[in-house]
């Protein structure tokens, strides 16, 4: 309601002095009506009293205008004057074209940053899914804090349970991200793909562009071997051709049948190029949790009802199989899955970057004060001989608008420029569904950002200026005097906001930036100078049991050691920070029996060759890596385990050692009748960053390469030289041992390491490019301010030398009475700094918010820049030359 | 004379009424078709007054300090009902003739 009483300043003020209240009354009486109405009444009603208010518009401005200006000078003809509206406003930007530039500029990095932040934004949490109905589409999967895991990935009985029994979901699927070998002439291509059970398309909500999705049978166990291709490789491979149906592809060394084409925006969550059915037995009990659920609520469910139906689906498996309920599913809505690591950041940079374009616009502000005051006599004399006022205001709103639009098509130009560089810095960070490229959206955000800009910070202070009496305004201005003290004021304000502004955003872009550097000098346990790791992926059909994966294997390594340049080959299932997990549960001897509310953490199994340590730098901290007779006993016998150090810490709490220690696979006690197959502890290595430099570090273990020799598929090479030299010689030696076996993800440790916190990087530097240019901005608008102060003095202080002023006292005055105003600014923003830090915790890494080092660059930072940009102006103040300065003007 | 005019003009000869019952009886009288919003309304009415259509209604017992507290009662005065009466007779005779001459079309023309 005080909305309306907001609104209806822009009322005539006779009618509002007069009926105010009883308008505001009226008008919350028809909104009473409206609500009875429904929502589409309400709009109406703020919709015709806005045309209400909007009618009565011009007559109240002219109203206005001709009570303030003059009477009885002739009106000037209104109509089309636009066009001389323009030319005049050219001729006065191009003729102050130092002053034009300078806020053309800073408007275009202020819109530019804005821009460039918030196509981030649009992209991720915008920009809708390509999908009909995308608000109905949530994610599935499984959760069990017991084992530490906050998503387990969904088990494929589970999966069965809820499709048969649940009554929210129009349709649910599971997805699985998979890579096929796809041959070619030349040997295989690597081509990312998906398994997906039949109704994942249905879920979507997406139809073949041609054929047909996969039937019941096809996505059943032993079903026909089929294959969905994607729009992109039927043109590349196909050449789009409709008789694509039927035809063959031979994925993983074996053939599929090509049954339909999908179109691009089925390749969720992205780049997916090709898909088969998953083909689960729903009979399978086992404890195997690798899938991703997806599924489309019934119109008119809710997220929660959803929740509360699966959990009400899995009873009957809480009833059997978990009588803990270890493992629960849980359904979430599918952008906020998609964005959660991102939420901190955007609303960090959001913020960072709207105090960046305020800064811009104080600045853009104070110089347009600074030049409407300077122009108080050109407005004064053409008021003097006859023009109207709303004529002047016009003028200045089309100075305004023409420098807004070209600060703003440079920002937006800046923008995409800067998206796009960000971009290509983050490889693999951003989800892969994104996109952005320019929109609409976008493209009506810049435009209403400078449009606010030029009107709310160009036009209303040279409004503010002009709004003072025209008689007093050409007497100050003729004698050409000091500013008037309103303006001054103003001024100054807005310095004092622009360091406060720039303070503020200097100690929290040098908080992540040190914060950065932190995350940088993590140890990450092992050592990745000259590293280089790939992954072979080996078809089943190629090596049908263990003994032909081992002896694989050995080929490999025998080959990889040929390679010139390499000196240590180690073979490894999952490195690190490559954001692979496998995990499974251990049972250590004479453990107390577990109780149901007891946690059992998963633990970080990996499979290691006794050759990877050294390779990888993995640090010992008792005992020793394996050699060549681990595990060569196979699955069936006892064997040896390595385990790192909070393996020990968390398994056997308080132990001196775990050396000798026995465990086994399994979680609880042993089945009856099988024999337990003990693995003994041999070695205890230091701990290592598996998940990334800022991610905790799990419980793992290693075991010997024949326990399960077809999992260790990646090989970690360490070279005598630059490991990326030796790459294509490493590609070619992987395909002369089988030309179906590609080489992919080949990358230094060094590369996986930046990679792992690209983001970190990325949105650290960018926070630290916000603050310098913030103080830039700063720097430009407490300069030009002092200027224009000083050179409104010139008078003044030439008064003050002619009655014997030294020049140094002259400089001294001047600069005090600017330092004052930087100091309290710098002040003002250092205070709401460390109250900001707080709401940045989550992001600093551990660097304390109010940390010293921070402060005190920053307030030394910004003194400097506050006295380099007052200094200029003072010292050309002491130069002031009493003669020429009383004849000025 | 505007449409909303002649309509609160022939609201008022009803009885005297303030604001809003203005508005409500006018959409009434109107069969809907004609609703006032708050900026239009008073304005309607300032200019009425000014031009001595309608007059306040002065009430000595209820006098708020803030003049926009005040909930104004207005009334027709004696040039407003002859105006009202003028403007109707002026209505019925153009609808008349318009009447008249507007004969029904033959069947099945286009």
């Amino acid at each position: 309601m005080s909305f309306y009483r907001l609104l209806l300043r822009f009322a005539p003020r006779r009618l509002r002095d007069k009926h105010g209240r009883e308008m505001e009354a009226m008008f919350r009486a028809q909104l009473a009506d409206a609500r009875g109405r429904g929502g589409i009444a309400v709009a109406a009603v703020w919709f015709h009293a806005l045309a209400d208010i909007a009618g009565a518009l011009p007559r109240n401005l002219i109203h206005h205008w001709r009570r303030r200006g003059r009477v009885g000078v002739p009106q000037e003809r209104r109509s089309l004057m636009i066009g001389s509206d323009i030319r005049y406003a050219w001729r006065s930007l191009n003729h102050q074209r130092f002053g034009s530039i300078l806020v053309i500029g800073m408007l275009a990095l202020g819109i530019g940053s804005t821009v460039a932040v918030f196509s981030l934004v649009n992209g991720l949490f915008l920009r809708p899914f390509p999908f009909p109905e995308p608000d109905r589409i949530v994610y599935v999967n499984e959760t069990a804090p017991k084992w530490n895991l906050e998503e387990t990935s969904v088990n494929y009985h589970d999966y069965a349970q809820w499709r048969r029994d649940q009554k929210v979901f129009e349709a649910i699927a599971l997805y699985d991200e998979r890579a096929f070998n796809l041959a070619t002439d030349q040997g295989a291509d690597r081509m990312q793909g998906a398994s997906v059970t039949m109704d994942f398309m249905k879920v979507l909500g997406i139809q073949p562009i041609i054929g047909r999705m996969f039937t019941q049978e096809e996505d059943s166990p032993k079903g026909p071997l089929v294959t969905l291709i994607g729009e992109a490789v039927w043109h590349e491979r196909f050449g789009g051709r409709a008789d694509v149906l039927g035809k063959e592809l031979k994925l993983n060394s074996r053939v599929f049948t090509i049954i339909g084409v999908l179109p691009k925006a089925a390749e969720f969550p992205g780049g997916v190029r090709l898909w088969v059915p998953m083909q689960g037995d729903p009979n399978t009990n086992e404890q195997s949790y690798s899938f991703t659920g997806l599924a489309r609520m019934k119109p008119g469910v809710t997220i929660e009802q959803a929740n509360a139906d699966l959990v009400r689906t899995q009873q009957g498996i809480f009833d059997t199989r978990d009588k803990e309920r270890v493992v629960t599913p849980f359904a979430r809505d599918l952008r906020e899955q998609f964005t959660r690591d991102f939420g901190t950041v955007a609303s960090t940079l959001g913020a960072a970057v709207s105090l960046l374009l305020i800064v811009a616009c104080a600045n853009v502000a104070a110089l347009m004060l600074a030049r409407a005051l300077a122009r108080r006599r050109e407005m004064g004399i053409r008021l003097a001989v006859g023009a109207s006022r709303a004529r002047l205001l016009r003028q200045l709103l089309v100075e305004n608008v023409m420098l807004s639009i070209v600060g703003g098509a440079a920002g937006l130009a800046i923008g995409q420029w800067a998206i796009q560089l960000l971009l290509t810095s983050l490889p693999d960070q951003a989800p892969s569904w994104t996109n952005f490229t320019l929109d609409g959206r976008m493209i009506a955000f810049t435009i209403a950002t400078s449009v606010a800009t030029a009107i709310l910070f160009g036009w209303a202070p040279a409004l503010h200026a002009m709004n003072s009496d025209v008689r007093a305004a050409m007497a100050t201005a003729t004698a050409g005097s000091t500013a008037p003290v309103r303006g001054r004021r103003t001024l100054w304000a807005l310095v004092v906001a622009e360091f406060a502004l720039a303070s503020l955003m200097f100690v929290c872009g040098g908080l992540l930036v040190r914060a950065y550097d932190r995350v940088r000098n993590t140890d990450p346990g092992f050592d990745p100078s000259n590293v280089l790791t790939f992954t072979v992926a080996v078809p089943a059909v190629k090596t049908p049991d263990d003994a032909s994966g081992l002896a694989y294997r050995k080929r490999l390594v025998e080959r990889m050691r040929a390679v010139a340049g390499v000196t240590e080959v180690g073979l490894i299932s999952c490195a690190p920070v490559s954001n692979c997990h496998w995990g499974s549960f251990f049972t250590a001897e004479n453990a107390p029996p577990r109780g149901p509310n007891d946690p059992n953490p998963v633990i970080l199994m990996r499979v290691a060759s006794p050759e990877y340590f050294s390779a990888m730098g993995v640090r010992l901290k008792e005992g020793r890596f394996f050699n060549t007779s681990d595990g060569s006993g196979g699955r069936d016998q006892d064997g040896t385990i390595i385990v790192n150090d909070t393996f020990v810490k968390t398994t056997w709490p308080g132990a001196a050692s775990g050396i000798g220690k026995r465990l086994y696979q399994g979680s609880g006690p042993p089945a009856s009748g099988r024999p337990i197959r003990w693995l003994t502890v041999v070695g205890v290595t230091e701990d290592l960053k598996h998940y990334g430099l800022e991610r905790p570090v799990r419980p793992g273990i290693y075991l010997p390469v024949p326990i399960y020799p077809r999992n260790a598929n990646t090989v970690v090479l360490k070279t005598a030289g630059d490991p990326a030299s030796i790459a294509p010689a490493v590609q070619a030696a992987v395909r002369e041992i089988d030309p179906e076996i590609p080489a992919y993800d080949m990358r230094t440790m060094d590369e996986r390491l930046a990679l792992s916190r690209s983001l970190r990087a990325a949105y650290s530097w960018m926070l630290g490019v916000f603050a310098v240019m913030a103080l830039v901005l700063a720097l430009g608008g407490s300069y030009g301010v002092t200027s224009y102060l000083v050179s409104q003095r010139t008078r003044e202080l030439g008064i003050r030398v002619a009655l014997g002023a030294k020049r140094s006292d002259i400089s001294r005055t001047v600069l005090k009475g600017s330092l004052a105003v930087v100091s309290i600014g710098v002040v003002i923003g250092i205070a709401g700094a460390i109250g900001a830090g707080r709401f940045l915790a989550s992001l600093l890494f551990g660097v304390p918010p109010y940390d010293a080092v921070i402060l005190a660059i920053a307030a030394i930072a910004l003194a400097a820049t506050g006295f380099l940009a007052n200094w200029l102006p003072a010292r050309r103040a002491s130069r002031v030359d009493p003669m020429v300065s009383l004849r000025a003007d | 004379m505007k449409t909303r005019e002649y309509l609160i003009l022939l609201a008022l000869a009803e009885a005297d009424l303030h604001g809003l019952a203005i508005a409500r009886a006018v959409q009434e009288l109107s069969d809907g078709q004609t609703r006032l919003w708050p900026v239009s309304l008073y304005g309607t009415l300032e200019s009425l007054e000014g031009s001595g259509l309608i007059e306040e209604l002065e009430d000595a017992r209820h006098r708020p300090a803030d003049e926009s507290e005040k909930k104004r009662f207005y009334r027709l005065t004696r040039t407003g009902h002859r105006a009202l009466t003028a403007e109707t007779d002026r209505l019925g005779a153009i609808v008349k003739i318009a009447r008249s001459r507007l004969k029904p079309r033959p069947e099945g023309a286009k």
